[in-house]
């Protein structure tokens, strides 16, 4: 189903679809960790992403011999690109093809939207041509679309991802641990940031060598599926990154996470979102959320992470 | 340098300071370790549920995880209940009673098992009558040992690549936690346990030991054997007198287990210069002012006798002796050492 394209209308013969590909992606709450990490003798800005599996893009392509694709919204630019290039990798130039992007993720909040539309994208083109695309191409190629990424495209699994150059400099695990997230907005009167003009930051030695830990102490959380030393790194990450990107009233979210008894409390490194995590087997779970919402007075929603 | 300002005290103090003792030597200085798995092992309790402001927490200990305890009970507003011998001292009870915690010695020790036995069945009675207390159980909660992974990660951070890690073993926590930790960087590590003569630990039979704070009569599951590369066994003589040196030498005012250690980890240090040694010095002095730090009471125990140079190689657990004997472990588990 179509929405009006003016461009389209203004035709006078509408292509024929050859063949549709349809794709999602999920979009994530920010981080649990980042950083700028070793791999070998070289270092990388890299992160760890929290999934968030109630939102998604979806994509929807009609391949055509139309030698263009075209894209609804037409602000949709990255997810576009990200559709020539794969559309590129059949080699015939008379491919071209209607993308249409369905949306739900806030834009500027930091939970990957532009990310989540180009890997629908490039999956529902990837359909569309019955090529078979892993997640390290998908990856590779999405960052080609724009100038940072995240690691959407690996889905559940746990990486530590170089978001800048698009490949997994550390595998962690599958999953991760059961936990739930209570999300709300640091800054919910704002406009959000644009996520991609943020230089890299610049830790000091002491910094970096605390991230080292931190990565340490994840691969040990992940490998044992253990959600509080989770809750510690996202903790440690956020407290260590509100001396380059503050948010706003994070340091009374870290005191309410302590007195309720979260896990931890996770944010969005280069947006506004903020998560507080709990155990998903705590016999008070649902007492602590209640807890929470009634201290946060903003909008906030919940979802499940993990296994 | 950016300075922190903490939620509380045990924040600030949980984390060690790292003091250069000579060229190749280096103390992790604590105001009171059992901070570090304590803290740990109650926010994890919380965080799953077990355990709720106002809930109560029980544990047999009369040293100082109960104080650990104690204080985060402060902080937190946990009732702690901790089951106790006779043998505490006053002071300290009356210390840990000011941090609102209960301290219930247990009266007469067991007919078989003696005041082990009597506390461990005070605990199991006191755990009926309690609503729904959650037991840190140090001895064999694995989450003790996990909680050292940030003391190894401040001595990684601080020290980069270490090759031999020394320190006194109780429940073994801090040794296998913090060995376990460092191992990942740094795989040839060497752990190096301190025990005393009359402890089970490391296979010798149970009997009465003048020196505490180290040491067990019942065999802790926290403690992996096939962690350690050599144990030694030192006696309160040789302790004590470390203990001092280290406070005369290096202004450092420890307890006992401390010295214990020092003594050890100077021996390692010096007949290997290019090794790079760390000890762990788990709590401060105060406790002792009237016994290890006060000569009189040293001289009226016949605890100042001579020191000897070095320490007598074993390599059968039964085979050591006062006042200080060394078993190069290996990383073998306790039947593999016993079968020798």
């Amino acid at each position: 189903m179509l929405p009006a394209d003016p461009a389209a209308i203004e035709r006078t013969e509408a292509p024929a679809a050859l063949a549709r590909g349809e794709a999602r992606a999920t979009a994530h709450h920010g981080e649990i960790l980042q950083g700028v990490f070793r791999h070998r003798d070289a270092w990388s800005p890299a992160l760890v992403t929290l999934p968030c599996p109630v939102l998604h893009s979806r994509a929807i392509f009609l391949l055509d011999h139309s030698g263009r694709v075209t894209v609804t919204p037409a602000g949709k630019t990255k997810a576009h690109r990200a559709a020539v290039q794969t559309l590129a990798k059949a080699g015939d130039p008379r491919l071209g093809g209607t993308l249409v992007i369905e949306c739900e993720v806030a834009e500027g909040w930091g939970l990957g939207s532009s990310t989540c539309d180009v890997t629908a994208a490039i999956r529902a083109v990837a359909g569309a041509l019955a090529i078979e695309l892993p997640s390290s191409v998908i990856a590779r190629d999405a960052v080609r679309a724009e100038l940072a990424s995240d690691s959407v495209m690996f889905g559940a699994e746990v990486v530590l991802f170089a978001h800048r150059d698009g490949w997994v400099i550390e595998p962690l695990g599958a999953h991760l641990p059961a936990m739930t997230v209570l999300g709300f907005n640091c800054d919910p009167t704002g406009s959000g940031v644009d996520t991609l003009s943020f230089p890299p930051i610049a830790y000091p030695p002491d910094e970096l060598e605390h991230l080292e830990s931190l990565r340490v102490a994840l691969r040990r959380a992940v490998a044992v599926q253990d959600p509080w030393s989770i809750g510690q790194v996202a903790t440690a990450s956020a407290r260590l990154h509100q001396r380059y990107l503050p948010k706003p009233g994070l340091e009374r979210i870290f005191a309410l996470a302590e007195a309720l008894g979260a896990l931890g409390v996770q944010v969005a490194h280069s947006g506004t979102v903020a998560g507080v995590l709990f155990d998903r087997a705590d016999p008070r779970r649902e007492a602590k959320l209640e807890r929470l919402r009634a201290e946060l007075e903003t909008f906030s929603w919940t979802f499940n992470v993990g296994s | 340098m950016r300075l922190d300002v903490h939620n509380h005290i045990a924040d600030a103090l949980v984390l060690p300071r790292i003091v250069q003792l000579d060229r190749n030597l280096y103390a992790a200085v604590f105001f009171l370790m059992k901070l570090m798995p304590a803290q740990d092992i109650l926010a994890r309790a919380k965080a799953s549920g077990r355990l709720r402001p106002g809930g109560y927490v029980l544990e047999t200990t009369s040293g100082t995880f109960g104080l650990a305890l104690a204080m985060i009970g402060a902080l937190e507003q946990y009732r702690v209940v901790l089951t106790s011998d006779p043998a505490i001292d006053a002071t300290f009870a009356r210390r840990l009673a000011d941090l609102g915690a209960r301290v219930d010695i247990v009266a007469e020790p067991a007919a078989i098992g003696g005041y082990q036995r009597a506390r461990l069945d005070r605990m199991a009675v006191l755990e009926k009558e309690l609503p729904e207390p959650f037991i840190p159980n140090q001895y064999d909660n694995p989450d003790n040992p996990r909680s050292y992974a940030r003391a190894a990660a401040v001595l990684s951070e601080a020290l980069g690549p270490i090759d031999v890690l020394v320190g006194t073993v109780g429940s073994g926590g801090s040794m296998c936690g913090t060995g376990a930790a460092l191992r990942e960087a740094s795989p040839s590590l060497e752990v190096v346990g301190v025990d005393t003569f009359g402890s089970v630990l490391f296979g010798q039979p149970d009997q009465k030991r003048v020196l505490r704070g180290l040491g067990n009569s019942l065999m802790p599951k926290n403690l992996d054997h096939a962690a350690f590369s050599e144990v030694h066994w030192i006696d309160a003589n040789e302790a004590f007198a470390a203990t001092r040196a280290l406070h005369r030498r290096h202004a450092l005012f420890m307890g006992p287990t401390s010295g214990a250690a020092y003594r050890v980890a100077r021996h390692r240090a010096e007949q290997n210069r290019d090794a790079k040694v760390v000890v762990l010095f788990a709590d401060e002095g105060h406790r002792y002012q009237d016994t290890v730090y006060d000569d009189a009471w040293l001289r009226a125990q016949h605890l100042d006798r001579p020191l000897v140079e070095a320490p007598i190689a074993v390599d059968d657990p039964l085979q050591a002796i006062p006042p200080w004997s060394v078993l190069r472990w290996n990383r073998r588990t306790l039947a593999e050492v016993a079968a020798k």
